[in-house]
């Protein structure tokens, strides 16, 4: 529910709560004033009545005189108002008046006068209250809505816009964000808090790249040194067997951490978007040419491999390309077993590549993450899968694992630009 | 050959100074962007080995500097910045070569050579060991004159051998230089150990030496010193 919506449900509660409010006060206010003007009319009239009594000692005409009954004596007799329903002949109904009863004198003989004045009939004045109150809320509805509409679109405008440019914000960027003003103070107050915290995650950002980068980059040095000097450890004439082995682990453990090293400047590379290039990558050529530069290994391991390759371009870069199908391929080449089967399907939507292999126990979603190792790959670092994703990830492709007890199968569905021809 | 490595840890520097001159080369060092630009004005070199990231410079420029002045020495870049946009930015300015850092000495070693061979040879030389003698740019390996019948990959690993002879080739080297640094996997040793075992029996049908020995479970090396 967008912002208006919100808004105006909430007035159109208030104002379903406020209307039969208003309509019962308005009822009491305006009986009230109506009753209290008819009083005051009854009361002038009483006033009239007696001094025309006192001084011509009769009765003078009025309109409002309702009956005259003499009594004994005025004693005991306060004047009193009354409200009565009147049966009206020329109407041929029940009609509310408001009686005034009062004792006077006519020849020095009491008597009780009783005036009388229409009211308002009750279920009229309902009726029209309902309908002007209905009326007004309309209007206030009407109103509220409209300005609402304006509000949302004037006031509201660079909150949207700035919303906008959020939305695409990312923090590789270089540039920062310039955020629309606004003359009004809260958004102004969000603008600054928003573009303060995107400077301090743009430079944290900044920082951590920096520190990856340095550390990737300022590791590789000390570690070539480290495999130059275990090399000429290793040729030396003066170790034995056992210091020999220590060596050789600190020379096989030294290659991993470079590995490492190298796989996760990947990853932040590819993290960085520092590889832009759109290349046209000839995915079935690729693959071909892949499967050629192993295929003695996988002859080795007697491998049967079937390709079904229909020719399909994409667009990305081509160092990416051939990282992400080197690695499929690899994969499914590593975790094969021998004399296995390796079936590689190409389509314009999707390639699949699915190998026969161990029953694996790492759950399928698992397998994307970093340095997760299949169940038998002890040399593998577990990094090949999660630079898939990254790849994946800046180029919307979609990758899936299915594994159907020894048959593994990876799904990669890409968007393809148009067929090639060749 | 005569040899400059342009490279500012020195220890590294010294590492491969070292090896170099092991292998026969005149090998001269500079630390840093400086002292590099004097070497190079007054000495002549036939390779020059370039670190990108100096501490005084960019190794680039280096680069640069030398194809505007028309000097003729083959250039290998050895770089652990951002790998794969230095290389192909140093390939495009001229450089012949990328090593990605850490590489292994041998590597360097076959890199150095390769390049040598095409620029003063235009590839044509053979390389002799003993009875063994390789043509790179047929891809032919002969025993007492008789061609040795090799696969792609058999070629690679004997020709690596013999350029990096008497030198212990780890399994990890060998595996990186037949396949690159994309592909580790542990059936690349086995491959390698079979394909040595062939290798052998291949050459000593041919009336062939072996030359091959195994270092524990490190590696090998091809040698016929004991």
């Amino acid at each position: 529910m967008n912002l208006v919506k919100k808004t105006n449900t909430h007035y159109l509660i208030f104002l379903a709560f406020l209307f039969p409010v208003m309509i019962v006060v308005d009822y009491f206010l305006i009986q009230y004033i109506v009753n209290s003007e008819v009083e005051e009319i009854l009361l002038h009239e009483q006033e009239r009545i007696d001094f025309h009594l006192n001084r011509d000692g009769k009765l003078p005409p009025s309109n409002y005189l309702f009956e005259t009954v003499p009594v004994d004596d005025n004693k005991g007799h306060s004047p009193v108002f009354k409200d009565t329903m009147l049966y009206e002949g020329y109407a041929e109904k029940n009609i509310p008046y408001r009686t005034y009863t009062f004792t006077s004198s006519l020849n020095s003989q009491p008597i009780r006068i009783t005036l009388k004045h229409v009211l308002l009939e009750i279920n009229e004045l309902i009726w029209l209250l309902f309908v002007t109150t209905s009326f007004i809320i309309f209007l206030i509805m009407l109103g509220i809505y409209f300005i609402n509409q304006k509000i949302y679109k004037w006031a509201w405008n660079p909150f949207f816009e700035n919303l906008a440019k959020l939305k695409a914000y990312n923090v590789t960027q270089k540039d920062s964000i310039h955020l629309k003003t606004s003359r009004i103070n809260e958004f102004e107050e969000l603008n600054k808090v928003i573009t303060t915290l995107i400077d301090q995650v743009k430079k944290d950002f900044q920082n951590l790249k920096e520190f990856n980068e340095n550390i990737s980059h300022e590791i590789q040095t000390p570690l070539a040194i480290i495999r130059n000097k275990v090399v000429v450890l290793l040729e030396s004439k003066n170790l034995d067997e056992k210091e020999l082995q220590r060596v050789e682990a600190v020379y096989q453990e030294t290659n991993k951490l470079s590995k490492i090293g190298k796989s996760l400047t990947l990853i932040s590379r590819i993290e960085n978007q520092e590889f832009k290039r759109m290349d046209r990558v000839d995915v079935h050529t690729m693959i071909a040419n892949i499967l050629s530069n192993m295929e003695e290994i996988i002859n080795f391991k007697n491998i049967k491999v079937t390709t079904e390759l229909s020719p399909v371009t994409i667009e990305c870069d081509h160092i990416l390309a051939d990282i992400l199908l080197t690695n499929l391929i690899k994969n499914a080449v590593q975790h094969n077993k021998e004399g296995g089967t390796l079936k590689i399907s190409l389509n314009q939507e999707r390639l699949e590549i699915s190998n026969t292999g161990e029953v694996s126990k790492i759950a399928a979603e698992k397998l994307f993450r970093r340095f997760q190792k299949g169940s038998s790959a002890k040399e593998s670092l577990g990094l090949g899968l999660a630079i898939n994703q990254k790849i994946c990830e800046i180029y919307g492709f979609q990758m899936e694992y299915v594994r159907q007890g020894e048959k593994h199968t990876f799904i990669l569905c890409f968007k393809a630009v148009e067929s090639g021809t060749a | 050959m005569k040899i400059l490595v342009i490279e500012d840890n020195v220890e590294l520097l010294q590492d491969i100074k070292h090896f170099l001159e092991e292998e026969g080369n005149i090998c001269e060092i500079a630390p840093n962007h400086r002292l590099a630009q004097d070497k190079i004005g007054i000495f002549p070199y036939d390779i020059l080995i370039v670190d990108i990231t100096l501490p005084d410079g960019n190794g680039l420029d280096i680069i640069k500097s030398v194809k505007k002045e028309n000097i003729d020495a083959g250039i290998i870049i050895i770089s652990a910045k951002n790998a794969v946009r230095d290389k192909v930015h140093g390939l495009e300015i001229g450089a012949d070569d990328f090593l990605a850092k850490p590489f292994y000495l041998a590597e360097l070693n076959a890199r150095i050579k390769a390049l040598y061979r095409r620029k003063a040879y235009n590839g044509s030389r053979e390389i002799h060991f003993n009875e063994i003698k390789i043509k790179p740019d047929s891809l032919e390996v002969f025993v007492r004159d008789n061609l040795l019948n090799l696969t792609k990959k058999e070629f690679d690993i004997i020709h690596f051998f013999v350029v990096n002879r008497h030198r212990l080739l780890t399994k990890e080297a060998i595996a990186e230089h037949l396949w690159g640094d994309h592909i580790e996997m542990a059936d690349s040793y086995k491959f390698i150990y079979t394909h040595i075992a062939n290798l052998r029996k291949k050459i000593s049908e041919l009336g062939g030496n072996d030359y091959i020995q195994s270092i524990y479970s490190v590696g090998y090396k091809f040698t016929d010193r004991e």
